[in-house]
């Protein structure tokens, strides 16, 4: 009877299991893997954020300091190129940009992206910046195939249209990479010390398992 | 039932205490994280990042006060004619030749600074942690008769010089201390950091 | 010569005035178990640990944490990205408040597999049962804290259930949250609730439990009271002490349990959405509602109740209905000890019947948590129906069920013949 009752409890999500709508909109999700030990690659999207992205959509989680020790980035060189706003290099990525200036020139706040990967996931991030299409219905001439009747213009369009369809696809690659970084930057970290963890755990787990059948033979 | 007493004694005592052992390790790394948790955070760390401060402005004889870490850091523009004072006045020192580690290396001089006539003092009372007071000119106070100028402590009548050398016969154990410092313009401060040496 | 150490004095010395050795001996070194307990014995243990440690990473996370609707969301990215290890703290806590209800689970569930919950052992049943309660409320009250999306909006749903309640429902809500809509007022209080009245009736009941399980002795798997036969000093004979038998199998487990839950916290701390939803990582906003509102997965089957019961009867709302069979699904374990006639405890020697309504309330709690996780459709419904129905059917049939039909003969002792 138990083993009946193991399968039922594997089985009976499965029997329900209905397929649900796109998470990309109008489209299946593009395929994205992280890979956030590419340290180049989080550089160039670091760049390509805090130039195209920054603008708008502060990283208020984020300190400049974390970004440039984890991304192998000298502080002075940090400082000097990538902060824009006189902020120190310990500071919050907070922006200037005003509530009120926001919602009259673009209708509402941009959000923060910090957690944007974490909150829709990379690969929606990776789908939605590589399908903007033009739209001459919509306010900047653009819409989107995941995001439907989207408020944000397509900021990356005279990069998209001076580049290669390989290239365009690496930077928003990178971008994507670098969005995942921020969102979890201590992912790395974690699976290091993890893997530590679990081997020591193996270790201990053999030996506990020795001792207790080493016990349990007086009770046969 | 009663425990039995083992087949193999030796091998039940090795696996025992292996494991004890491994478990003990086990709370140990545990512990790494939460005595980790509490050293000072990103946030702290960016909140005592080191203070730059114009000290172009400053005028012989005057004081300012800077915030640093939370604490008041006195930088004094010591004029010319005080500077001799400093070396006259060594005889009611406690310690005059700074054999306290309370400056960094750079400022075990007879100025305490890394710039001749500015002085970056801690300002916190090394007795019970008052602010002591800055009377800069030579001449009769009412806590000392034969005043050198320097600083007085209120709380306890702690006296330093104007280099923050505690005097003998005070409360205050040892000279005020000179946080690490070091000057990245002619005129541009940076306090809480020693520089590129 | 070992009675003159310092040591051995000192003990003597405490032990005149506490009974530090007696209480040893008795809830440790010589506390006896069944000979023929299994796995499902374990849960008990590293429910305890997870208790611990939940306490523990608790303490560490509101040493940084803000209680206020404008702090609350950015003091938890300040843990995960500013605090030392922070991360990993808030990782094992999150991760805990799931381990601690998949091993409550199974706890509850040996329990009803083994009878355990029968007399003498009834109190120790609803102190458990009281303690899951408890932890009911201290996931919910955790759960809001982060003050995302899904916190603001299961606090406001959850809060609205008690709106439901005939007469005085809408006033009570209002007095629960202190406000006209979830907000910091509420927040705030369902903290102070999380972290120091919920865990000290926690802590207090499950001192109680324990002390309860001591003092009549663990049940097992054949459901035989071991303490009827017993040597000349008193020691029963199928049993053993939990030095060094049991606790060297508690190591073991913990060993097992820890790498299943480090392997989760480490390399899956989000548990693919069920331990930290994502829809969380936006912060609460009362002006939208996320598209799904979803509770954590180890509410769903009661959700999935709530969800069930869409129609009035007898002149209440289906609101309040389905309010009251939701908790009705919850406080019903508390009254198995007195649904259950038969005169045996495992499910081993319990008849048929016993066995399909437990096979038929396993499954329905399954089927009931999936359901409660997607969103609702038609079908769905009418299966969220069919399965609360089958729920209750196990406990309220049981007075019939276990009285009438044939059990198999219980051996008189351990590893013997009927």
């Amino acid at each position: 009877m138990r083993k009946f009752l193991y399968l039922l409890f594997f089985f009976s999500p499965t029997i329900l299991f209905s397929a649900g709508e796109y998470r990309c909109g109008l489209m299946e999700c593009d395929n994205f893997e992280a890979n956030v030990s590419d340290k180049a690659s989080l550089q160039r999207g670091l760049s390509t954020y805090m130039n195209y992205c920054y603008g708008c959509h502060s990283l208020k989680y984020s300190r400049y300091k974390r970004v440039a020790e984890d991304l192998l980035i000298p502080l002075e060189m940090y400082e000097d190129n990538l902060i824009f706003n006189g902020s120190k290099i310990g500071e919050l990525m907070e922006i200037s940009l005003s509530k009120d200036d926001a919602i009259n020139w673009l209708g509402a706040y941009p959000p923060d992206l910090t957690l944007e990967a974490r909150l829709r996931r990379p690969d929606w991030i990776y789908t939605y910046l590589r399908n903007y299409y033009p739209d001459s219905t919509r306010p900047y001439g653009v819409n989107n195939k995941v995001y439907q009747n989207v408020n944000m213009p397509h900021v990356l369009e005279d990069m998209q249209n001076s580049l290669s369809v390989a290239e365009y696809d690496q930077v928003i690659y990178d971008l994507t990479n670098f969005m995942t970084y921020v969102a979890d930057p201590s992912a790395e970290q974690r699976k290091r010390i993890g893997t530590y963890v679990l081997l020591f755990l193996v270790i201990f787990t053999s030996f506990a398992y020795m001792t207790y059948r080493e016990f349990k033979k007086d009770l046969k | 039932m009663q425990p039995k007493s083992p087949p193999n004694p030796g091998r039940r005592k090795f696996l025992t205490y292996t494991t004890s052992f491994l478990g003990l390790i086990g709370a140990f790394f545990t512990a790494v994280p939460f005595i980790s948790a509490f050293k000072p955070s990103a946030k702290a760390e960016a909140a005592g990042a080191p203070v730059k401060v114009d000290v172009s402005k400053l005028l012989p004889g005057e004081m300012m006060t800077v915030e640093w870490r939370g604490r008041p850091v006195f930088v004094v523009n010591i004029p010319e004619e005080n500077t001799n004072a400093i070396t006259n006045n060594l005889e009611r020192l406690a310690d005059p030749e700074m054999k306290d580690p309370s400056q960094p290396e750079y400022a075990k001089n007879e100025i305490r600074s890394r710039k001749k006539g500015i002085a970056v003092l801690t300002g916190v009372c090394t007795h019970l942690g008052c602010a002591p007071k800055y009377y800069p000119e030579a001449k009769p106070e009412d806590f000392d008769s034969n005043w050198q100028g320097g600083f007085f402590c209120p709380c306890h009548g702690s006296k330093f010089d104007l280099v923050g050398r505690v005097y003998a016969n005070v409360p205050a154990p040892t000279n005020l201390v000179v946080p690490p410092h070091f000057f990245e313009k002619d005129n541009l401060l940076v306090i809480g950091s020693d520089g590129v040496s | 010569m070992s009675e003159n150490t310092i040591g051995k004095k000192s003990i003597d010395w405490v032990d005149k005035r506490f009974p530090v050795v007696d209480l040893f001996e008795r809830h440790l070194s010589k506390y006896y178990s069944p000979s023929n307990i299994n796995i499902w014995y374990l849960f008990g243990f590293l429910l305890l640990i997870v208790l611990v440690m939940q306490i523990l990473t608790g303490l560490w996370l509101m040493m940084n944490y803000t209680n206020t609707a404008e702090g609350a969301f950015s003091s938890i990215e300040y843990i995960m990205r500013d605090v030392d290890y922070g991360w990993l703290i808030r990782y094992m806590h999150a991760g805990g408040a799931s381990a601690f209800f998949a091993l409550i689970y199974l706890h509850m569930f040996r329990g009803m597999m083994y009878g355990s919950y029968q007399k003498p052992r009834e109190l120790i049943w609803v102190g458990g049962w009281f303690v899951y309660v408890l932890l009911c409320a201290e996931g919910f009250t955790g759960y809001v804290l982060p003050w995302g999306q899904m916190s603001f909006w299961a606090a406001q749903v959850i809060i609205s259930l008690v709106g439901s309640i005939p007469y005085f429902g809408e006033d009570l809500a209002i007095w629960i949250r202190g406000d006209y809509i979830v907000s910091g007022i509420t927040l705030s209080r369902l903290f102070a609730f999380h972290v120091v009245l919920l865990p000290i009736l926690i802590i207090a009941v499950v001192f109680f439990h324990i002390l309860a399980l001591h003092e009549i002795g663990s049940n097992n798997p054949d459901g035989i009271e071991v303490k009827k036969h017993t040597d000349q000093d008193g020691v029963p004979l199928d049993a053993k002490p939990f030095f060094p038998y049991d606790i060297t199998h508690d190591f073991y487990a913990l060993g097992v349990f820890l790498l299943i839950f480090c392997t989760v916290i480490f390399f899956f701390p989000e548990g693919g959405g069920y331990i930290i939803e994502y829809v969380n990582y936006e912060p609460a906003n009362p002006l939208s509602t996320p598209a799904h509102i979803v509770p954590s997965w180890y509410y769903t089957p009661f959700y999935a109740m709530l969800r069930a019961i869409d129609f009035p009867l007898f002149g209440l709302t289906a609101k309040f209905l389905g309010f009251v069979v939701m908790a009705a699904g919850i406080a019903i374990f508390a009254a198995l000890p007195w649904l259950d006639r038969s005169p045996v405890k495992s499910i081993k020697y319990k008849g048929i019947f016993s066995k399909i309504f437990l096979t038929c309330f396993v499954i329905s709690f399954f089927v009931l948590a999936y359901l409660g996780s997607v969103p609702p459709t038609e079908t769905k419904n009418l299966l969220a129906k069919v399965f609360t129905f089958l729920y209750f059917s196990y406990f309220l049939l049981m007075p019939f069920y276990t009285r009438f039909e044939k059990c198999k003969p219980v051996p008189e002792r351990v590893g013997e013949a009927a």
